[in-house]
């Protein structure tokens, strides 16, 4: 136990005493109560972790709390509103882009964090960015059908729900 | 008895839709699915098939599943068709059949099996120094290329299939027959363009299609099939389609030589066989043409079989070929010019000197299988061939001379094919890029059935860069119509990628003829590599592992490799031992023992200003006391017990805490500071030099008083030494006064005049406090610091690898003072990568020093280094690395597809901004281009921890230890060092390094 470590979680100011080496996944979850970043690989192979940090994308589970002090850190929570999706999760909807669901997250946020980056991305670009975020379910076509729709309700106008 | 479901994991159901489109529909379900047909004992042997015979079928056992399914049977065919894969997989596990035994087909031989014993081996006389031996070709070489549904559609009038066979004639014919329709009724749609046309052979998918024809014609509805790798079991049962027997006899010329046509019989699809439609193999096949070489006896004329033709010219080929090399290599001569001396086709010959010249081909067999040190085995083998054109004209037939180097993971059997050179002579002019263009198109479906490596771990559908790498530098050469080849140039090792982007002024179609002896220069070079000899296609993965197993009978790296590193070791420290005990003789005499000097009360806490405390903590930290004297992480610090393996035993270190009792509580200043800088305890005992006071003595009185004053004031925890295991002699401390006498110098340190004051601050911390050298210094035999040029070379610790700080730094950018800078004050250069292991701690203890001292040990340190380039210079070299890397080099698949699944995600790049990316590519990365391996392990075991004070971003890395296998660990680090430090040799004895730094540091 240390000083207390400080972080935006949802744009919301977070306090924490907790030992800086602990992963942000675990801090997320089990502190936080966020259970939106799922626990896949725990080696930063799978991408379900994954979180928006800076507005960037970001494998919590090989991230530690101390890393992370003072910045900004967006959970699947935070992109979306009760009521108003974000447009990369109604694009998911839409397309029924999930079977077991729990990569999903780290989809979803991949997605986001490669349309804060670059509005209209080709679909050599979404390949790239879902490359190492694994699917065993074998919904890899559904999951581009979504994205691919996601960066078309994004550039409709549909207000981004992550990062600041 | 079951197997084979149209079920995978996915309940998303694919079919294709109709010829032209390429794209896979979802969403759609065949109204039936297929759930596949039992196996029975199937022997298909010499050309007679026979099977166990079907005699019952206990419907009953079906129970309430007879409701949803429907079984389909036509003698001894029988199939589960259901509306759902799961569930036609369900029902067909509890259907019991019962069988009678399959008859015994030894008795049924008849001709067939006359035919088969060796009759074209036999060779009149000279038996006694004769060679017999026979290759096969398989009826199927692989299940297919990859898992994919099987669709049929049938009508009473007419059938519709998606399939990708390779072989579409032959399965058209088979669903006539199945299907009693005429082959132009029988439509067959395939993904497969003619460019990718396989002439190898049947693949099993060919006999999905004829199961999937079969009952939806029972059914009266589509029915779907899933072909995957259950479908190896007709490839395994089904055997061989033909053999080849091929005798010689003679010496280094072969006096005689026969070729005999074993019983060729392609076995049809299985249903055919199962079904009763068939009873035997089909017509034998087509007769093969003779061959080119002297001596060879001409194919005997009376085989069955009627019009005439080259199918299995191939096969020929291949037999013919291998058989020369093993030939050769018996008589231990050179199997090129054993062809030479048995051609007369003039052409011919040239083809073969170009070829030979072009690939600079040594004479004379390799005695040893060959190793490349990243345990990787190549070899190179060559084949010839020469067929006569459509006309059966011999002269102006196609001529093809191959010469193949391949790579062979010994640990995964995979086989890459690193380089080809190909020479052809067609008779009329081909340009040369137009067949080597024509070869790439060919080559890759070619090879990746012949050798074909277990799929990637993840891939994204027809995204898939699933060709990536996987075809060999390529070297084609023509020969003009004089019969001269042209200029030798260099090879084109080509980029795979260029393959689609390629110019190709005319298209140029291979035929299986062209492409038939590099099945033999494949299978050849296979022996070169590995000693083995491979008779039957496929050469797959598990086949060369069950070979390599065979031949050394356990892991022959390991068995070669061990005994020299044992060696190697054990005389070191014996002539260690031996100069130590002579010099021990001399120093007794002349040294007397140290006094002790008398325990004094402790000194009291409010005895030294807060300031000086202070000053101590400062140096403390830039000593990194606690680092060394705390056992265990999170422990208690300074109490001492951490265990330090040197080539003499093992040293603990002590309790540094101001505990009377078992620290250094009772230590006056004077006992102190003669310790720090003579290395002799307070009793007068000698301290081992594990214990860097020949660093310390540099230090100023101010310091080193500063630093008494702030240990004593820490908190007193008591906890007693721990006996050192040091060997004999090394356990007699007074041994260490001659040590001292030969290898310390005391001083304190003196600046030097001629160096800015900036350089002599920085010397004086990397020195004396920092002690950089008493990691990145090598030591001699007994264990002192080398000096001069060896001065911060780099050596060995605790596991890791302190690399040089001097000219033989192996940074792929040289290290500028800012670098150093930067690293030493967050952990992170930019063109280097982070600090880790034991230099951890220790940025994170200069992280408590002013930036003035960490910025003159950088340019203390700086000074050592190679020239330093300016910011423009390192960021041009860091490209040129990067772009070095940006290749996988060709054999490394195991390392490869460890490295996609394990480390892509983080130390790969994209379009898209990561946060927890690897900012540095590996392709910088220190420790990679290394002499040593033991960093790189060292960071998969057991990650990187960041640095405390490294800024908060991220630095660190996961641990693999309990993920990684050591041949898994084995096959990665080769990987990297080849694609990431192309330009340095490969790591010798990774495996056994491996195996030690795990055993060494495990938890």
């Amino acid at each position: 136990m240390t000083d207390s470590i400080a972080l935006r979680v949802n744009g919301q100011i977070r306090h924490l005493s907790l030992d800086p080496a602990t992963p942000l996944l675990q801090v997320l979850r089990n502190d936080l109560c966020l259970n939106g970043p799922k626990y896949g690989c725990g080696l930063g192979q799978c991408g379900a972790c994954s979180v928006l940090v800076e507005g960037r994308v970001a494998r919590s589970c090989v991230i530690s709390l101390g890393a992370v002090a003072g910045r900004d850190v967006v959970t699947l929570e935070g992109l979306g509103e009760s009521g108003r999706l974000d447009p990369v999760q109604a694009a998911f909807v839409e397309c029924q882009a999930a079977q077991c669901g729990y990569c999903l997250n780290g989809m979803i946020m991949t997605v986001r964090g490669l349309l804060n980056h670059c509005a209209q991305p080709s679909r050599d670009q979404i390949v790239s960015a879902l490359k190492y975020n694994l699917c065993r379910c074998g919904t890899h076509v559904e999951i581009l059908e979504a994205a691919t729709l996601a960066a078309e309700l994004d550039a409709a106008g549909v207000a981004p729900g992550g990062g600041e | 008895m079951w197997r084979r479901g149209v079920a995978n994991e996915h309940a998303c159901f694919v079919r294709r839709t109709p010829p032209g489109s390429r794209r896979f529909r979802r969403s759609f379900r065949p109204p039936s699915l297929c759930r596949g047909r039992p196996a029975p004992d199937v022997a298909f042997h010499e050309g007679r098939f026979g099977c166990s015979r079907l005699l019952d079928i206990d419907h009953a056992s079906l129970g309430e599943w007879a409701t949803v399914t429907t079984v389909v049977e036509i003698a001894n065919f029988v199939a589960v068709v259901a509306a759902d894969p799961d569930l036609a997989r369900q029902a067909s596990r509890r259907l019991r059949l019962h069988w009678a035994p399959p008859p015994l087909l030894d008795d049924h031989l008849g001709a067939g099996g006359e035919r088969s014993g060796g009759r074209g081996a036999v060779l009149s006389g000279r038996r006694s120094d004769g060679m017999s031996r026979r290759y096969g070709w398989p009826n199927r070489l692989r299940w297919g290329e990859r898992a994919g549904w099987v669709i049929a559609d049938v009508s009473p009038t007419r059938a519709r299939l998606w399939v990708d066979t390779a072989t579409p004639e032959a399965l058209r014919g088979d669903l006539a027959a199945l299907l009693s329709l005429a082959p132009a009724a029988i439509g067959l749609s395939s993904e497969r363009s003619d460019q990718e046309g396989v002439s190898l052979g049947r693949l099993a998918c060919d006999d999905a299609a004829a199961d999937a024809a079969l009952v939806s014609r029972q059914v009266g509805a589509p029915v779907a099939i899933w072909l995957d790798a259950d479908y190896q079991r007709d490839v395994d049962a089904l055997g061989l389609a033909e053999t080849w027997d091929v005798a010689a006899s003679g010496g280094h010329t072969l006096d005689a030589l026969a070729l005999g046509y074993g019983a060729a019989r392609p076995a049809p699809a299985m249903a055919l066989l199962l079904t009763g439609v068939t009873e035997s193999a089909g017509a034998p096949a087509d007769r093969p043409a003779r061959s080119p070489y002297r001596h060879a006896n001409p194919v005997r004329e009376d085989d069955e079989g009627g019009e005439s033709g080259r199918a299995s010219d191939r096969v020929r080929v291949f037999a013919e070929e291998s058989f020369f090399d093993e030939w050769s290599r018996r008589q231990a001569s050179d199997p090129l010019e054993l062809r030479l001396r048995h051609l007369d086709d003039r052409r011919g010959q040239a083809l073969i000197e170009a070829v030979r010249q072009r690939a600079a081909w040594h004479p004379g067999p390799k005695p040893d299988p060959a190793e490349d040190g990243v345990g990787l085995l190549t070899g190179r083998g060559f084949a010839y061939s020469h067929l006569p054109d459509a006309k059966g004209e011999w002269e102006s037939g196609t001529r093809s001379a191959w010469i193949a180097d391949v790579s062979v993971d010994p640990v995964t059997g995979s086989v890459q094919l690193t380089r080809l050179v190909v020479g052809q002579d067609a008779g009329e002019p081909v340009d040369r890029e137009v067949l080597a263009s024509a070869l790439r198109q060919q080559l890759l479906p070619e090879s990746t059935l012949l050798l074909r490596h277990a799929d990637g771990i993840d891939e994204w559908g027809e995204f898939a860069a699933a060709s990536r790498a996987t075809l060999p530098a390529i070297d084609a050469l023509t020969l003009d119509a004089g019969g001269h080849a042209p200029p030798a140039r260099m090879p084109d090792a080509l980029a795979p990628n260029d393959t689609a982007d390629s110019p190709v002024s005319m298209p140029l179609r291979l035929s299986a003829q062209t492409l038939a002896s590099g099945t033999a220069a494949i299978a050849n070079a296979l022996f070169d590599a590995t000693g083995q000899r491979f008779r039957e296609p496929p050469f797959t993965a598990a086949r060369i592992r069950a070979g390599l197993c065979e031949s050394t009978g356990g892991d022959a790296r390991a068995a070669r490799s061990a005994p020299f590193l044992g060696r190697r070791r054990w005389r070191w420290v014996g002539a260690a031992a031996a100069s130590l005990i002579s010099l021990g003789g001399a120093a007794a005499v002349g040294l007397p023992w140290k006094a002790a000097i008398d325990p004094v009360p402790r000194p009291a806490a409010n005895l030294y200003s807060q300031a000086t405390i202070e000053r101590g903590r400062l140096v403390a930290e830039a000593g990194d006391c606690a680092v060394c004297h705390t056992a265990s992480q999170g422990g208690a610090a300074n109490v001492g017990g951490r265990a330090f393996e040197t080539p003499f035993g093992i040293v603990y270190s002590t309790n540094l805490t101001p505990d009377e009792a078992t620290g250094i509580g009772r230590w006056s200043y004077a006992a102190f500071a003669r310790a720090m800088r003579h290395g002799i305890s307070r009793d007068g005992s000698h301290l081992y030099p594990a214990f860097p006071y020949t660093a310390f003595a540099k230090l100023s009185d101010t310091d080193l008083q500063s630093l008494y004053a702030y240990l004593m004031a820490q908190p007193a925890v008591a906890s007693p030494a721990v006996d050192n295991q040091m060997r004999f002699p090394f356990n007699i401390r007074g041994l260490m006064a001659g040590w001292n006498l030969l290898y310390h110098d005391p001083k304190p340190f003196t600046p030097d005049p001629t160096r800015s004051a900036l350089w002599n601050r920085g010397a004086y911390l990397a020195e004396g406090a920092g002690h950089c050298s008493a990691c990145h210094s090598p030591r001699n035999a007994l264990g002192a610091e080398k000096r001069g040029d060896d001065h911060l070379a780099g050596a060995l610790v605790d596991g890791w690898e302190a690399p040089a700080l001097s000219q033989l730094s192996k940074a792929p950018v040289p290290w500028s003072e800012t670098a150093l800078y930067d690293y030493l004050r967050t952990g992170r250069a930019a063109h280097h990568g982070v600090a880790a292991g034991p230099m951890a701690p220790v940025v994170a203890g200069l992280g408590e020093l002013p930036e003035s001292d960490v910025r003159a040990i950088a340019h203390y340190v700086a000074s050592f280094m190679p020239t330093a380039v300016d910011a423009a210079q390192a960021s041009e070299i860091a490209d040129d690395r990067l772009a070095l890397s940006a290749a996988t080099p060709p054999g490394f698949d195991a390392g490869e597809r460890l490295y996609n699944g394990a480390c892509a995600s983080c130390h790969e790049g994209s379009d898209m901004p990561v946060y927890s990316r690897a900012e540095t590519s590996l392709a910088l990365n220190t420790n990679l281009h290394s002499a040593r391996p033991d960093n790189v392990i060292q960071a998969i075991l057991d990650g990187v921890v960041a640095p405390s004070s490294s800024g908060g971003s991220a630095g660190e890395m996961p641990g693999f230890r309990a993920d990684f296998s050591d041949s898994q660990l084995t096959a990665l680090v080769s990987y990297l060092r080849a694609r990431f430090a192309p330009d340095q040799p490969a790591w010798e004895h990774l495996s056994a390094r491996i195996g030690e730094l795990r055993g060494a540091s495990s938890p």
